[in-house]
């Protein structure tokens, strides 16, 4: 299968300055992957570079297989919001914004610009100039723009900034949408709690560089069973042909099903084997913990560094 | 391109440059027309409406219509960073140079839209003159406002419709130095800023006679020019627009947004 997007050591450079430093990941079709980081963490030159705005000093980028600067009409697959607030012109309407999209775009119809509208709530609102949109109707308009195209890629950058509670969660909801269809999408996010819900993977960004790559989809997959001995849990369930893998954490044993109707048969044969279970569910990831903890390890790390150095 | 071409020419309609300038293009012949010392400043009177064009043409070409054409051709291009619209149409599947090749469109047939629109106004800022054969000239031909004998209507209409015509062919040089120092210094003030030191800088290099002949600002006197001369002017005019429309290509291919 080809991937959607792909970068191999990215980097860029202004000057001296290193914005983005060798930054390597993969989105697969039907995946959603959220770049967090705190701002400046380069995040949104990443979505430059991968869309094409900017140029890399070094590495690789690719969409569907082919490098966006060597082959921009790839970008006929792309939906893509790079401002934010997403950028329109403000004499014209939201409609007549989106009717100009369409022409540079081809092949979007009628039809399918009252449906982006009306999927982000704008319908009433499409008459109205975008000079007096507020910013939460301009990310919206954003978001309505880069899915005219039914695009195969939607690269976002904090495509919810700004916005009320109901709109996060509408765009939230497009975006799970559209990955469910089969698109990959790549977004720039703050909103931890919103994105673990429904992404594939995060990727933490801080100084320009990847620090570390969450698999989100396989830790939802996760059970988590408090019991009396932890360990001697593992040893039971680890011989078990419905567990596919399995650990500790603290007074927990944490572990994935080869079948989810299987839950019950992990209680059976741990009490079986005199282990109390004391509570199971599944293992709810908290991503805003560990995106704290690993943010303060990283600096941690870099400290350490600077002092050897010294 | 046609497409992208019909796309940037409506923007035009948006610019803030223009509406001033159409002000400005509507009272500049009527001050012309009537004004009330022009004999004892220039010590000659209109006798025809045939002359206002050109007193328009005379006037306006040594400052305003530079000014006009820069500041309008920055904004064509500034009006996309200061919108923040430039990134978002970059993402549509349209090249680079496709998209400022076709600003660069827009921004050569602007001069020829602006002189139209001054010819036009001037004609009919000159009625209360007439439009008939008259002793003297249009200020654009042989002989100078004075002429030599009597014009004919049709005489006075080529020499009027040819140095509007080689005036606003002679401004596209700027308009386009105008959307390169744009593209360099990504911002519509910066661009036109530039243009008009460029051109104040170029005029003030009439003292090597040498260069004098190929300067861009030289050639905005070609509609003056004798006819003999036109090749060489036209030309130049046409080298100075190459170079200018190819540098803003090769940049803005490099530039990150």
């Amino acid at each position: 299968m080809t991937l959607a997007i792909e970068t191999t050591d990215l980097s860029k450079r202004y000057g001296k300055k290193v914005v983005v430093n060798s930054v390597s990941f993969k989105v697969k079709p039907g995946e959603v992957y959220a770049l967090v980081g705190p701002n400046g963490a380069g995040k949104t030159t990443v979505i430059r570079l991968v869309t094409g705005l900017a140029f890399p000093s070094s590495g690789k980028v690719s969409l569907l297989g082919l490098d966006p600067h060597e082959k921009p009409m790839v970008r006929r697959k792309l939906g893509a919001v790079v401002e934010a607030p997403a950028a329109f012109y403000p004499y014209l309407t939201g409609q007549e914004n989106l009717q100009l999209h369409a022409k540079l775009a081809g092949d979007v119809s009628q039809e399918r610009i009252q449906d982006v509208l009306e999927m982000m709530g704008l319908s009433e609102a499409k008459a109205t100039k975008t000079g007096v949109y507020s910013l939460g109707m301009r990310q919206r308009l954003g978001v309505a723009a880069a899915m005219l195209t039914k695009p195969e890629v939607l690269i976002l950058d904090e495509p919810a900034s700004g916005m009320d509670p109901l709109s996060l969660h509408l765009v939230h909801t497009v975006l799970q949408e559209a990955a469910q269809e089969g698109a990959a999408v790549l977004l720039s996010t703050h909103h931890l709690d919103e994105v673990v819900a429904y992404c594939s993977s995060v990727g933490i960004m801080e100084e320009g560089r990847l620090i570390d790559e969450v698999d989100i989809a396989a830790r939802r997959e996760r059970y988590r069973a408090k019991v009396s001995d932890a360990l001697k849990a593992q040893q039971i369930l680890r011989g078990q042909d419905f567990i596919k893998q399995v650990g500790t954490r603290g007074d927990n044993v944490i572990f994935t099903l080869s079948h989810p109707y299987a839950l019950s048969n992990v209680v059976g044969v741990l009490t079986t084997q005199g282990i109390n279970v004391l509570g199971l569910g599944p293992d709810v990831f908290n991503l805003r913990a560990y995106y704290q903890d690993r943010l303060s390890t990283s600096k941690q790390d870099s400290s350490r560094q600077e002092s050897a150095v010294a | 391109m046609l497409k992208l071409s019909s796309i940037e020419f409506s923007k035009l309609f948006h610019l803030i440059s223009l509406r001033f300038s159409l002000i400005a293009l509507i009272l500049f012949p009527l001050l012309w027309a009537y004004a009330p010392g022009i004999f004892t400043v220039y010590g000659f009177f209109i006798v025809s409406g045939y002359q206002v064009p050109a007193l328009s043409l005379l006037s306006s070409m040594e400052f305003l219509l530079p000014l006009i054409v820069a500041v309008a051709s920055a904004e064509l291009l500034g009006l996309e960073l200061s919108h923040g619209t430039l990134p978002t149409i970059l993402l549509r599947p349209v090249t680079r140079s496709q998209w400022l090749l076709a600003k660069i469109l827009v921004a050569m047939l602007y001069p020829f839209a602006l002189l139209a629109f001054l010819f036009l106004i001037s004609l009919a800022a000159g009625v209360f003159y007439g439009y008939g054969a008259f002793a003297g000239g249009t200020g654009v031909g042989m002989g100078g406002l004075l002429g030599q004998g009597t014009l004919s209507a049709g005489a006075a209409l080529v020499e009027l419709g040819r140095a509007y015509i080689m005036a606003a062919l002679s401004l596209v040089p700027i308009s386009l130095l105008a959307i390169l120092f744009t593209v360099i210094f990504m911002n519509a003030a910066g661009g036109a800023l530039a243009t008009l030191a460029v051109l104040i800088s170029m005029k003030l290099l009439i003292v090597f006679p040498s260069l004098e002949p190929y300067l861009l600002t030289s050639q905005l006197n070609a509609y003056v020019s004798p006819i003999g001369n036109l090749n060489i002017t036209v030309a130049l005019i046409a080298l100075y627009a190459a170079i200018f429309a190819a540098c803003s290509v090769i940049l803005f291919e490099r530039k990150d947004f």
